[in-house]
């Protein structure tokens, strides 16, 4: 194997600026020195270095864990989502600034507080090492879509906490402002976790992202109020009640993203999960007009969203340039980035383009032949970032990891 | 009300005339088994449909419900059994809850006349080679969207292999991030991303065509 003779070393400071400006002028639309390159894990990736168990439930393992990654493999960024999806209740404190972000994504501690019945954790419902589960849940009637749509953040919190949430059964007993009180303070300390990596990548030479989260409208109600297949037959049965939904549902959601931006967040995360089953018709109709919405009125707002694009998202690919120009990061999933940078370039960032399934099961020359391919096609002009897109499997070897980094550094330069 | 006007509505996934047809055609005293066999075809044409282009998941979602629905007045007015063109025991694999491709691949395969023994979510090895001696299925049909469930499938297939039961059975793994890397990993005879393709290959590897 070739060894990539490393530059002189640079201090983290150094480090940090020109990972930080690589990263900067590829969502710009322009060239960097070379491509950059960002990895993410929500947890299994990490299992390499600590139990499932430990990721969710012990911060200071966490931290350390992390700590190792980004040392055995230097990339110019790594996205650790160390948390459940908890955007429900995010919604539900949108008038609240000040929580709303702290609870948006739960450790494992909020889930013994709160024993919300979304998730499953290590330790708790599942064996000490696996990853935490989403489950999600059906937790509101098809009668009710009238009330919520009337006053969404009252109806999650006097209807769906209560049903979704066991300890918060009954709103107003011991037990369920114990567990408040309880959250609150668990919520610093998760927040204070999610500042301390920050600070941790930097003294390594690693710039994070100021990122606060948005969600699709549609994907809320699939998620946490109705699950995916009974959100996708309502649309069928119930139309219009569906889209009053979601209508109500975007001025929640802004407030909610709006709420880092005094804190200095400039990206807002918005993962999509119905985008792939809808033909253009359902999409142009349900789900992308809010979802423009919210996105551009982030943009207005100084904050750029910073979308993956789950699944497929050919059928949909041109809508994206009704947004403004820069708006934001396109992360693509199975979507071939190739076809991606035709369609968006010089208007949307792209982003994505290692397959996780290659990492695992291909020979390092093998994935520096795919990636040398790739970059040749896709970095012409800037505006890309090569990235997984799908969780990496810890059991991925780690010469496959460093071959992935080594031909980011021969090929990807400008 | 005819047959023909049933597999229109179907394909064009008129769910209340679909539901009132068949309940008329019943009243009629049409032969069950004719009514199911034109749902079978109507749910073709839909996975034709999808695999063009022209149909996307959440159709496919509201055919398999639409399906379902009929299944239920129908079933249980067939009275001879019905030969199965082969018997899939399928479940999503340790560790992954996702359960919605899985379940519109059992439409699918049922619809294609395929019998379906479905073992749910989360499910461990072990529970797999348990239900592989009790029902000795023909084919096993693992679905995994996980990068965990990788790994899972690779055990399931070793756990077969270890109870003597991997030459009893076809394996193909079914889910949005399989390749053939990932089939090479787990040590399946076929894989699938698409549940139209994946019932045309369940045929093949029965040596029915496809
Ligand atoms: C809906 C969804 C959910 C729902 C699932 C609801 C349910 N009952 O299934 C909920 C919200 C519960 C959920 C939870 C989670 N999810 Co999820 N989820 C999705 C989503 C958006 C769609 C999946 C889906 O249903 N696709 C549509 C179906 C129809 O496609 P399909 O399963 O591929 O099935 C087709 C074919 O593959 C085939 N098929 C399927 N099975 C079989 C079997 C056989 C034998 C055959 C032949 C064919 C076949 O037929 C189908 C029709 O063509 C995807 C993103 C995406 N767009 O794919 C993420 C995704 C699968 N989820 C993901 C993750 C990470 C999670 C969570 C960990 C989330 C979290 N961080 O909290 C949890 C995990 C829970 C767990 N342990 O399983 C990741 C997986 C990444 C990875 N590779 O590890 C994805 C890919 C999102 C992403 N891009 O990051 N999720």
């Amino acid at each position: 194997m070739r060894v990539v003779k490393e530059s002189k070393p640079k201090t983290p400071e150094e480090a940090l600026t020109e990972r930080r400006e690589r990263i900067e002028k590829a969502v710009e639309l322009k060239e960097p020195d070379k491509v950059p390159l960002i990895l993410s894990s929500c947890g299994d990736l990490l299992r390499k270095y600590i139990t499932g168990h430990d990721l969710y439930f012990n911060y200071e393992k966490a931290r350390e864990a992390v700590i190792k990654f980004v040392k055995d493999y230097q990339v110019d960024m790594f996205l650790p989502v160390l948390g459940a999806e908890g955007f429900i209740f995010a919604l539900a404190f949108a008038e609240y600034p000040d929580i709303a972000p702290a609870v948006r994504f739960w450790s494992g501690p909020m889930h013994d507080i709160l024993k919300d019945k979304f998730t499953k954790w290590p330790g708790r419902e599942l064996p000490e090492d696996s990853i935490f589960q989403f489950i999600g849940g059906q937790f509101m009637d098809i009668k009710e879509y009238a009330k919520f749509s009337e006053d969404p953040i009252a109806f999650v919190n006097e209807v769906i906490l209560p049903r979704s949430c066991i300890n918060l059964e009954k709103i107003g007993s011991p037990k369920a402002n114990a567990a408040l009180i309880r959250l609150g303070s668990e919520a610093s300390k998760a927040l204070k976790f999610l500042v301390d990596v920050t600070v941790d990548l930097a003294n390594v030479g690693m710039p994070s992202l100021p990122l606060t989260s948005a969600y699709a409208p549609l994907d809320y109600i699939g998620d946490f109020l109705r699950t995916p297949v009974g959100v996708l037959l309502d649309i069928r049965r119930y139309p219009d009640e569906v889209k009053r939904a979601c209508e109500a549902l975007v001025e929640p959601i802004i407030k909610v993203a709006l709420a880092l931006k005094p804190a200095g967040a400039k990206y807002a995360f918005i993962p999509l999960h119905l985008n792939e089953y809808l033909s253009p018709k359902l999409y142009n109709e349900f789900y992308w007009p809010t979802l423009k919405k919210i996105i551009i009125t982030l943009y207005e707002q100084g904050i750029k969203s910073f979308v993956f694009f789950e699944g497929w998202h050919d059928a949909h690919l041109e809508t994206i340039l009704d947004l403004p120009k820069g708006w934001g990061v396109a992360l693509f999933e199975k979507t071939d980035v190739r076809k991606a940078k035709k369609v968006l370039a010089g208007h949307t960032c792209v982003m994505g383009g290692i397959p996780s399934s290659l990492l695992l099961e291909a020979s390092p020359d093998k994935i520096k032949e795919y990636i040398k391919n790739l970059l040749k096609e896709v970095k012409v002009g800037g505006g890309f970032i090569l990235a997984n897109s799908v969780e990496i499997p810890k059991d991925v070897p780690s010469e496959n990891l460093r071959a992935l980094i080594e031909v980011v550094e021969e090929e990807g330069r400008y | 009300m005819s047959l023909e006007d049933l597999v229109e509505a179907f394909i064009n996934l008129e769910e209340e005339k679909v539901l009132k047809n068949v309940e008329s055609l019943v009243k009629m005293g049409k032969n069950p088994y004719e009514i199911l066999e034109a749902c079978r075809r109507a749910a073709e044409v839909v996975g034709e449909r999808f695999e063009r282009g022209e149909y996307f998941l959440s159709e496919l979602v509201y055919a398999g419900e639409i399906f379902n629905n009929v299944m239920k007045i129908v079933l249980p007015l067939i009275k001879r059994e019905i030969k199965p063109l082969g018997t899939i025991l399928l479940g999503t694999v340790q560790g992954d809850v996702h359960d919605i491709g899985k379940n519109i691949f059992k439409a699918f395969a049922e619809a294609a006349g395929f019998k379906v023994i479905d073992i749910g979510v989360d499910t461990p090895p072990e529970k797999f080679v348990e239900a592989v001696k009790i029902y000795k299925p023909d084919i096993v049909g693992m679905s995994g969207l996980l990068t965990i469930a990788y790994d899972a499938m690779k055990r399931t297939v070793e756990a077969l292999k270890e109870a003597g039961l991997r030459d009893k059975v076809k394996v193909i793994i079914g889910g949005g991030r399989v390749d053939e890397n990932i089939k090479r990993y787990t040590g399946a005879d076929e894989w699938a991303d698409n549940a139209i393709v994946g019932v045309k290959k369940c045929k093949q590897m029965l040596g029915l065509g496809g």
